[in-house]
């Protein structure tokens, strides 16, 4: 056991290590303004792109819009104020984020909706299938009940025989 | 004459097709070996005729015969003929074609496999397999025929789209296509199976989880190769951007990835027999949605270069599809009764339905925000954009969820788990997180959300490295040294441990992304040549452009010093290529790329005098997401080796001993 432990502790401080060496950057020498119009641009659509932000598209447009956010930004506006700039001119397609509002409110609300209803779903579908039953079990006098963790240990001495059991082995259970 | 044979050749499959979806059924309902097995060679000259038609078309274009009218709108005389193989599936017709020969190719394996070992499903399984080759051919015979001539020859063809002409534009679309169509065959066993009133006896399951297996393999190399190619190509660093046709891709990837984890839980227990009807009924609609919206749907994307109205044809097949498959499964749902009972909230099932409904939620998720702005327009006039943001919020946590249960879910033994059981059993794993999440709280730059994830990961990867230490060792204890105990670990219990290997690749994929998504640093700089800059360690001297002219393209290649502290790396020289013919640019980024990080210049726009501007990445971890791939598939060939057969074993039981409930 001893040596397992040793083993698995070296491989954690291996990964930790590597993990720590890739995220090293923290990106704060980078300017404030390079990244603050990076966000930006992330989150403008290019209009004439199919499907591209302004950070992503090659397009002129795209490239001049980078430079208005970028002119803008220097001058102190601030970043809703770009936004509210571009959706006068576009329309709120131009936003990569539905607005929160009005009808695109239905695509924010309905996801966690979904995963409550999911949730829901899985609940009360475990507890359907705990109760059916496909073939009735008869239980005759002359057999013998055995409680639920002895039927538990004779499962497992089968499945491991068999070598179906693919679990580690809990030492409480009785064996 | 050769472009005719082929023509013929596409006219004498339908027919072939056709009759083998009719001897099939009929050899069925006749009682007529003989029918059926007629049915299967109508089903195998398919095969042929349609390799007499890719061969017929593969000519026109060695021959560079613009009279056929797919080969002048996707070749030109200056196009080198290796690119022979883009231009076949490059454009509508030909890549129905592809699909086509691809598909049945695969059927015609899959055929001779299942008729040897499930006799009664086979009928039914050639019979929906030929139906989809049906469509495919009915649509290129009646509407997009791939070797149809024009009235007029022109002397040179349009040439092919300069975006295709990369290395990765030479498998990501064959593999997808592949992977997209191939999930019918694992359909067509599942279906074929409750039509012949199997749906209660589980013999299917085999070779349904062996095609589903497939089928997923090859849609995870599909999307991991194109996320390869948009990152390298595309030039703005990044690698998956939820864009339809992706999101199109990747939902039935999660369908799949679902399919093949509760179809063990039939194997081993008998349950979720309607489940996994519905999952796979779910899986083959969503590749064919997938299918609609790469060939053109009303979603705009930056995939659309094989558009048409063909689109529309592909959701009316979809849709008879799952009409169909709705009313087989509602009419033999009573066949689809569990043999097992549900025992307990806490057992190796219910962690695979969860993992099942996080990964529906996943899918619904994704369609939700793919078709929303369709949605949004006809309800309200207004277009709305569902970006990035919207679907990283979302999918994010239940995406990171679904990790965790890749952690826990092989901890918890079936049916019954007792919470101190489990506690146990997760006690090293979650010291493993603890650990991690401790460093970076103390060492690493702030960002919460990063830490939670790469906990997540930590404690998969210990449970994985516990468990087969441990199995490892309790192996060499009895004889074997350690490199043999490990071999033989593995080879002893394949499927589970050909998991553990693609659970690994997983975690390699999720680090990645996490890596990537959240501590990559990027500037945008405007350079003349002389000028140097730095982004994190790395210096960079921009020290000029070469031109070059080609008949078609016009090249800019900026050359780059570059220095990480004061190491020297190289030169780096990314390019951009501007195609007046096509209206397009496509650029190339130049990586270096470590385990640690990649380091990424690409430019966008060059200016007289050499001055440009150019994007600088750091994009960490970005290599384990290629990495990967070659473990997954490792991992699934593993999981899907054949084992020797099993020796009876036998074990004294009390005498009358009679559990209650199986």
């Amino acid at each position: 056991m001893k040596n397992s432990k040793t083993i698995l502790t070296v491989a954690l401080a291996a990964l930790a290590i590597l993990a720590l060496a890739c995220t090293s950057n923290t990106g704060d020498d980078i300017p404030e303004i390079e990244r603050k119009t990076h966000s930006l641009n992330k989150a403008i659509m290019c209009p004439v792109c199919p499907g591209e932000s302004i950070d992503q598209s090659q397009n002129p447009l795209a490239v001049s819009m980078r430079s208005i956010v970028a002119e803008k930004l220097t001058d102190g506006w601030t970043g809703d104020q770009i936004k509210d700039f571009f959706v006068e001119r576009y329309g709120p397609s131009v936003l990569l984020e539905p607005p929160r509002e009005g009808i695109s409110l239905a695509a924010w609300v309905l996801p966690p909706m979904a995963v409550v209803v999911a949730i829901f779903a899985v609940f009360i579908g475990l507890r359907w299938m705990r109760r059916t039953t496909a073939i009735p079990s008869a239980v005759t006098s002359e057999t013998t009940v055995l409680t639920l963790d002895e039927q538990e240990s004779y499962f497992r001495r089968i499945e491991a025989a068999l070598d179906l059991d693919d679990t580690p082995d809990d030492p409480s259970l009785p064996s | 004459m050769i472009v005719e044979s082929g023509q013929l050749a596409l006219v004498l499959a339908l027919l072939a097709t056709g009759y083998a979806v009719v001897a099939s059924v009929m050899g069925v309902a006749r009682r007529s070996p003989e029918l059926v097995m007629s049915g299967r060679y109508g089903f195998y000259s398919t095969v042929i005729l349609l390799l007499v038609a890719t061969a017929a078309l593969v000519h026109a274009f060695v021959t560079n015969d613009f009279s056929v009218r797919y080969v002048a709108e996707n070749s030109s005389l200056s196009m080198p003929k290796a690119y022979t193989w883009v231009a076949l599936y490059a454009g509508n017709a030909g890549s129905m074609l592809f699909l086509a020969i691809i598909f049945s190719a695969f059927a015609l394996v899959a055929v001779g496999t299942i008729r040897k070992r499930l006799p009664y499903t086979a009928p039914y399984a050639t019979a929906i397999m030929a139906m989809v080759l049906l469509f495919l051919l009915a649509v290129m015979v009646f509407l997009a025929n791939p070797l149809s001539r024009l009235d007029v020859v022109p002397l040179d063809g349009q040439g092919i789209n300069p975006l295709l002409v990369h290395f990765g534009m030479f498998i990501h679309p064959p593999v997808q296509m592949t992977g997209l169509i191939v999930v019918a065959i694992p359909f067509s066993i599942a279906m074929g199976a409750l039509l012949a009133g199997k749906g209660g006896n589980d013999e299917w399951v085999d070779l349904g989880r062996t095609w589903g297996m497939i089928a997923w393999l090859i849609l995870t190399l599909g999307l991991l190769l194109g996320s390869w190619w948009a990152y390298t190509i595309l030039g703005w660093g990044g690698y998956w951007a939820w864009d339809p046709v992706e999101n199109s891709a990747l939902m039935p990837w999660l369908a799949m990835t679902a399919f093949v984890h509760s179809i063990m839980v039939q194997k081993r227990r008998g349950m979720f027999r309607m489940w996994n009807m519905v999952i796979i009924i779910i899986g083959f609609t969503l590749a064919q949605l997938g299918m609609f919206i790469n060939r053109g749907g009303p979603v705009p994307s930056v995939h659309s270069f094989a558009q048409s109205a063909m689109g529309w044809i592909f959701l009316g097949f979809m849709a008879f599809t799952l009409v169909a498959s709705i009313a087989v499964f509602v009419s033999k749902v009573d066949t689809l009764k569990s043999r097992g009972r549900l025992e307990s909230m806490l057992s190796r099932e219910s962690a695979f339905l969860a993992q099942n409904i996080a990964f529906l939620a996943v899918a619904f998720v994704t369609l939700w925000g793919t078709v929303f702005p369709i949605f949004s327009e006809t309800a309200s006039d207004v277009t709305i954009t569902v970006g990035q943001p919207f679907f990283n919020l979302v999918n994010g946590p239940l995406l990171l969820f679904i990790v965790f249960l890749m952690g826990v879910g092989p901890l918890l033994p079936w049916r019954r788990a007792t919470m101190g059981s489990l506690i146990r059993a997760l006690r090293i794993p979650l010291a493993a997180a603890g650990v991690i999440g401790l460093i970076f709280m103390i060492v690493g730059p702030r960002q919460p959300v990063a830490t939670v994830a790469f906990m997540t990961c930590a404690m998969v990867l210990a449970g994985i490295g516990h468990e087969w230490v441990r199995g490892t060792q309790s192996r060499h204890r009895k004889g074997e040294n350690y490199a043999k105990a490990f071999i033989m670990l593995l080879s002893a219990n394949r499927p589970r441990y050909g998991g553990y290997v693609v659970h690994i690749s997983i975690i390699m994929l999720a680090a990645g992304a996490i890596g990537s998504s959240f501590y990559s640093v990027q500037r945008d700089l405007v350079m003349s040549p002389g000028d140097t800059e730095t982004i994190g360690e790395y210096t960079f001297t921009y020290t000029g452009t070469t031109h070059q002219s080609h008949p078609d393209r016009e090249e800019d290649y900026a050359q780059f010093e570059v220095y990480s502290g004061d190491t020297y790396l190289g030169e780096m020289e990314p390019f951009r290529a501007v195609y007046p013919d096509f209206r397009i640019a496509s650029t190339r980024g130049a990586i270096h790329s470590t385990p640690i990080e990649d380091f990424y210049i690409v430019p966008s726009d060059f200016s007289d005098g050499g001055q440009a501007v150019f994007r600088v990445l750091i994009n960490p971890m970005v290599w384990w997401m290629w990495a990967s791939g070659p473990i997954m598939i490792l991992g699934t060939l593993l999981a899907l080796a054949p084992r020797r057969e099993p020796s009876p074993a036998t074990l004294r039981v009390p005498a009358g001993m009679r559990p209650a409930g199986v």
